[in-house]
C-alpha cells in the first residue's frame, strides 16, 4: 500500500517509449563494457566483437536520440561513437582512461534517462557533459605509435597495427608461400553486419584464406558499417572478385607475388589511389534507419509491466469466476435430478480449470526475469568504487540466473544497492588494517541468489570486520532504544541495524551516503512480503540476505477463520498446520510456545494479533506454522477453510497501512478476505518497536 | 460480477449521471457554476463536489479491517478493486448507525490518484450553485468548506481533504 508522490509531471507516451528504447540500448551496453573491463584486465587486446556492439549500441543510441530529439544524448552518442570507432580501428589503446570514459558516458545517460521530460534538471547536465565530451574528444584524436614491417604492402599503417601476433604470422606465411594478398572492402548495414559479414568470409574462406577482419572508416551513410578483409589467395584480385560475386565488395590487390593492377571488369574495384575506400553498396539504404528496424534486431518483445498486471488480473477474476462455477456444479451433482447434467458439466469444468492453471503459469512465467540484469548494474556500482575510492574489492557473482517476478526485481534494485554500498564502505577495512588481521589486502564480496522453495534468497557476504554488537548496543541504548538492563540475544542485537539511524560508523561517504539506511533496506522488502537476515561473525565478515517471495501476482493462500472472521495467508509462507489441544500451549514469560519436535515455537494468537474477541475459542486450534528465510513462528487459529487462489489487491484509502496486512483478496463469493503480511506477523523486532 | 454491480447502482448513478452532463454545459455557459451532490446524514443535508466524485454503489459486504480507526468501516470490493469505506457518521462525530436500505457509497477520488466510500445515510440529487452565493462554514467548522442556502435550509459543502485525513491526526 505504500506509494511514492511524483512531483514531476508524467513523461508523455513518446518519452517513454524513447526511455525504454533507450534503457535497453544501454543496459546492452553497460554488459559489454563490463566485458570489456573484465577482458582488458588480461591483455590489451580489445575483443573486437565487444567493441563492434558497443559502436553499435552507440550508433543506435545517437539515431534514437535524433529521431526523438534529445540533443544532449544524442550529442554524447555521437562523441562516444567517434570514441569507440577510433578503438576500434585500433587507433586507440583499450586502456583504462578509455574504458572509464565509456563506463562515465554509459552512466551520464542514465542519469539524462532518468530526467527526461524535466528541462530543469537537464539543464544541470550541460556542463559537466561539456566536460565529458572534451575528455572524450581528447581520447578519440590521441597521437598514434609508428608502424613496423610489411613496408612492401600497399597497405594502411593502421591496419598493421592493429593485426595481431597471429595474424602477422599468417600473412608472412603467405607471402612466403607467393600468394596474392588482397584487400575485401565491403559495405554493411549497421544493424546486421554480421550475418552479411560471415557470408562474405565463408566465400572468401573457399577460394583462400582469411588472415583478419578489420573495421574500416569511410564516409558512408550513417546506418552503415565498412569492414576490409585481408585475405591470402592464389587466384589474382578480380578472379576473386568474379568468385565472391558479392554485392557491395570490392577486391583489391595490395602485395604479395602478382601485383596486378586492379582489373575488375564490372568495375566494383576501389580505385587504388584510394585504397581504403569501399565501394557503395548496391542497394542504398540512407536514411532509412527508423524504430521499426531498431526493433527488428531481436525476437523478443517488450512489454509495459502494466499491461502484464492487466493480464493477471484478467486471469485472476477467470480463476475467480471458476470457482463460483465449481460451487455451482457441486449443487447440481447435489440434487438428484440434474446429476446427470451435473456430471458432464464438472467434465467441462475441471477441463477449463487444467486450462486455466496453464495460463495462469503461462502468464506468471511472462513476469519473470533474471537477476542478471541487478547484478550487473551492482557490479558496475563495485567497478565505479573501485576506481573511486581505490579500494580492492574483488566481487563474486553466483546464481544470477535465478528467475523472479520483474515488479520485485525491480523493487529489489535499490534495497541491494544499498547492502552492496555498505559492506564495501564500512564492512571492508581499508587495505592496511587488512594486513594487520592476516587478510588478503583486496576484500571479498559474494553475491547470491537461489530458490529455497517459493522464495529467493539473495545473500550479500563480505569478508570483512564484521559488526561490532558492543557498539550497536551502546549507540542503541543511547537513542533509548534499549534500555541498559534489556537482555538481548545476539540475533536480537544484530537487528538493531534495522534501526532508523542506528549505523555504527559516523562518518559520511560519498558511496553509502546518509540519510537512507537499513531501517529502509528492510521496510522495502518487508513491503514485498520479504524478510532481512543478517549475521555477523567478528572480525570474519557479514552476511545480510534478503528472502523475497518470487512473484506477488497470483498465490496460493490458506483461509483461516478466527473469531468467525476468515483471513488469507499466502501458502508460500506456510510450513505445515497442526491441530493441538489447548492443554499442549506452554508459556514462557509473555510468550507462549509450543513444542515443535523439540524445538520452542513461538506461538501467536491471531485474534488478539488483531484485537478480535476471544469469547468462543476453539477447543482444539489450529497452528500455522509459518516461515519466511531462517525466521519461524506459529498463528494460532480457530479453523481452517482450505485453499484458494488469490490475487492480493492492495487496499485503496486514506490508511495507507496496516501492521500485519499485506492487502485483500475478492474471492468472488462473499466480502472481501484480508490477506496476512506474514512476514510483519513474524518478525520480532518489528513488534518490539511497536510497542515501544 | 461487473455488471451486477453496475446494476445495482443505476437508478441513483443514472440520475446524477444526468446531472454531471448538464455541469460540463453549464460551465461552458457560465463558468461560475459549483455542481454539488447532495446527500443526508443524521437528519443533515451535506454535499460533495461532483468532480470528486467517481460513482456510487449500494451498501455491499463490508470486511472490517483491524486496528485501524474507528471510523474506518472496512473494505469493499469494487469489481475487484479493494477500497476502504469511511463512516461518514463516525467521521464527523455523529451517532453510528447500521446500514439500511437508503444507505449508500460515496466512491470519492483521494488526490494521489485512487479512491475511497464515503457510507452516508441517502442520496439526494445534484445541485447547481452559483459560486458567489456560498457563505463561509459559521463558528470553527471541523470538514466543512462552505455553507449555501438552499431555499430555507443551509447545506454543508464538506472537505474531502478533512474529511479523509485520518492519519494526519492520528
Amino acid at each position: 500500500m505504500t506509494r511514492r508522490a511524483t512531483t514531476r509531471r508524467r513523461a508523455t507516451k513518446a518519452e517513454r517509449e524513447f526511455v525504454s528504447e533507450a534503457e535497453e540500448i544501454l543496459e546492452a551496453m553497460r554488459a559489454d563494457v563490463a566485458d570489456l573491463s573484465d577482458s582488458a584486465q588480461g591483455s590489451v587486446e580489445p575483443d573486437p566483437g565487444l567493441v563492434n556492439r558497443l559502436f553499435r549500441s552507440a550508433h543506435s543510441l545517437k539515431a534514437l536520440a535524433g529521431m526523438f530529439r534529445f540533443a544532449p544524448i544524442e550529442d554524447l552518442a555521437h562523441r562516444l561513437e567517434d570514441l569507440l570507432d577510433a578503438l576500434r580501428l585500433g587507433r586507440l589503446a583499450n586502456g583504462h582512461g578509455v574504458l572509464g570514459l565509456i563506463d562515465e558516458s554509459a552512466e551520464t545517460f542514465a542519469a539524462l534517462l532518468e530526467c527526461i521530460g524535466d528541462a530543469e534538471v537537464q539543464a544541470g547536465f550541460t556542463e559537466p557533459i561539456g566536460r565529458l565530451v572534451a575528455r572524450i574528444d581528447a581520447a578519440a584524436n590521441a597521437p598514434v605509435p609508428t608502424p613496423r614491417e610489411f613496408d612492401s604492402l600497399s597497405i594502411d599503417p593502421s591496419m598493421l597495427r592493429a593485426l595481431t601476433e597471429y595474424e602477422e604470422h599468417r600473412l608472412r606465411e603467405n607471402l612466403e608461400r607467393g600468394r596474392t594478398i588482397v584487400q575485401v572492402n565491403a559495405t554493411f548495414e549497421i544493424l546486421s553486419f554480421e550475418e552479411g559479414l560471415s557470408e562474405l568470409s565463408t566465400a572468401i574462406r573457399e577460394n583462400g584464406e582469411v588472415l583478419s577482419t578489420l573495421p574500416a572508416p569511410g564516409d558512408s551513410p550513417e546506418s552503415q558499417i565498412n569492414f576490409t578483409i585481408l585475405a591470402g589467395t592464389d587466384m589474382d584480385a578480380s578472379a576473386l572478385s568474379r568468385a565472391l560475386d558479392f554485392p557491395g565488395a570490392s577486391v583489391e590487390a595490395i602485395g604479395g607475388c602478382a601485383l596486378s593492377p586492379p582489373a575488375d571488369p564490372t568495375g566494383e574495384a576501389a580505385p587504388s589511389s584510394a585504397p581504403q575506400r569501399p565501394t557503395e553498396p548496391l542497394e542504398d539504404v540512407a536514411g532509412s534507419l527508423d524504430l521499426s528496424s531498431l526493433k527488428s534486431i531481436s525476437d523478443t518483445v517488450r512489454v509495459d509491466i502494466r499491461k502484464l498486471d492487466e493480464l493477471m488480473n484478467l486471469v485472476g477474476e477467470l480463476v475467480i469466476q471458476r470457482g463460483a462455477l465449481g460451487e455451482q456444479v457441486t449443487r447440481l451433482l447435489e440434487r438428484q435430478e440434474t446429476a446427470r447434467i451435473g456430471g458432464e458439466l464438472a467434465k467441462i469444468h475441471k477441463a477449463l480449470d487444467r486450462r486455466l492453471r496453464e495460463l495462469q503459469s503461462a502468464v506468471l512465467e511472462v513476469r519473470m526475469v533474471p537477476l542478471r540484469q541487478v547484478f550487473e548494474k551492482i557490479s558496475r556500482v563495485v567497478r565505479r568504487v573501485r576506481r573511486d575510492l581505490g579500494k580492492q574489492v574483488e566481487l563474486e557473482v553466483r546464481g544470477a540466473d535465478t528467475e523472479l517476478d520483474k515488479l520485485i526485481v525491480e523493487a529489489l534494485v535499490d534495497p541491494l544497492m544499498h547492502v552492496v554500498r555498505n559492506a564495501i564502505d564500512h564492512a571492508l577495512e581499508p587495505e592496511d588494517e587488512r594486513r594487520a588481521a592476516g587478510k588478503r589486502a583486496q576484500g571479498r564480496l559474494v553475491l547470491e541468489a537461489f530458490q529455497r522453495g517459493n522464495h529467493v534468497v539473495i545473500a550479500v557476504r563480505d569478508d570483512g570486520r564484521g559488526i561490532d554488537q558492543l557498539a550497536l548496543r551502546q549507540r542503541a541504548e543511547q537513542r533509548g532504544l534499549v534500555r541498559p538492563d534489556d537482555v538481548l540475544s545476539e540475533r536480537e542485537t544484530l537487528d538493531l541495524i534495522f534501526e532508523p539511524g542506528l549505523s555504527t560508523r559516523d562518518e559520511v561517504t560519498e558511496t553509502s551516503g546518509r540519510g537512507v539506511g537499513m531501517d529502509v533496506v528492510r521496510s522495502n522488502v518487508t513491503a514485498l512480503g520479504g524478510i532481512v537476515e543478517v549475521e555477523s561473525y567478528p572480525g570474519r565478515g557479514t552476511s545480510i540476505s534478503l528472502t523475497v517471495p518470487i512473484t506477488l501476482a497470483i498465490i496460493q493462500s490458506l483461509l483461516v477463520g478466527v473469531s468467525g472472521r476468515r483471513f488469507a495467508i499466502p501458502l508460500n509462507a506456510v510450513l505445515e498446520t497442526l491441530m493441538i489441544e489447548r492443554s499442549e500451549i506452554q508459556r514462557s514469560e509473555d510468550r507462549e510456545l509450543l513444542n515443535l519436535r523439540g524445538e520452542p515455537l513461538v506461538l501467536r494468537r491471531l485474534a488478539r494479533e488483531f484485537g478480535l474477541a476471544e469469547d468462543a475459542p476453539a477447543e482444539k486450534p489450529f497452528v500455522i506454522v509459518m516461515g519466511i528465510g531462517d525466521q519461524r513462528a506459529g498463528l494460532l487459529v480457530d479453523a481452517l477453510h482450505g485453499q484458494q487462489d488469490t490475487v492480493i489487491k492492495s487496499i485503496q484509502g486514506p490508511i495507507e497501512f496496516v501492521r500485519g496486512i499485506a492487502g485483500a483478496t475478492d474471492l468472488g463469493d462473499q466480502d472481501p478476505v484480508l490477506v496476512l503480511d506474514v512476514s510483519a506477523l513474524i518478525d520480532d523486532a518489528g513488534r518490539r518497536r511497536e510497542a515501544a | 460480477m461487473t455488471r451486477a454491480n453496475a446494476g445495482n447502482a443505476a437508478g441513483a448513478w443514472e440520475q446524477l449521471a444526468r446531472g454531471a452532463n448538464q455541469y460540463s454545459q453549464d460551465t461552458q455557459e457560465t463558468g461560475e457554476l459549483l455542481h454539488l451532490i447532495s446527500l443526508r446524514l443524521a437528519g443533515t443535508t451535506y454535499a460533495v463536489r461532483v468532480e470528486s466524485v467517481r460513482e456510487i454503489v449500494r451498501m455491499r459486504p463490508i470486511t472490517p479491517i483491524p486496528r485501524v480507526d474507528a471510523a474506518v468501516r472496512g473494505v469493499i470490493s469494487l469489481r475487484g478493486e479493494m477500497v476502504q469505506v469511511i463512516d461518514l457518521r463516525a467521521r464527523l462525530r455523529l451517532p453510528t448507525i447500521d446500514p439500511h436500505r437508503t444507505s449508500r457509497i460515496v466512491v470519492v477520488h483521494l488526490p494521489d490518484g485512487r479512491v475511497a466510500g464515503l457510507l452516508v445515510d441517502e442520496i439526494r440529487e445534484v445541485l447547481r450553485i452559483a459560486a458567489d452565493a456560498t457563505l463561509s462554514p459559521a463558528g470553527d467548522a471541523f470538514a466543512v468548506d462552505a455553507l449555501c442556502a438552499c431555499g430555507e435550509e443551509f447545506v454543508s459543502v464538506l472537505s474531502l481533504e478533512r474529511v479523509l485525513d485520518l492519519e494526519g491526526e492520528a
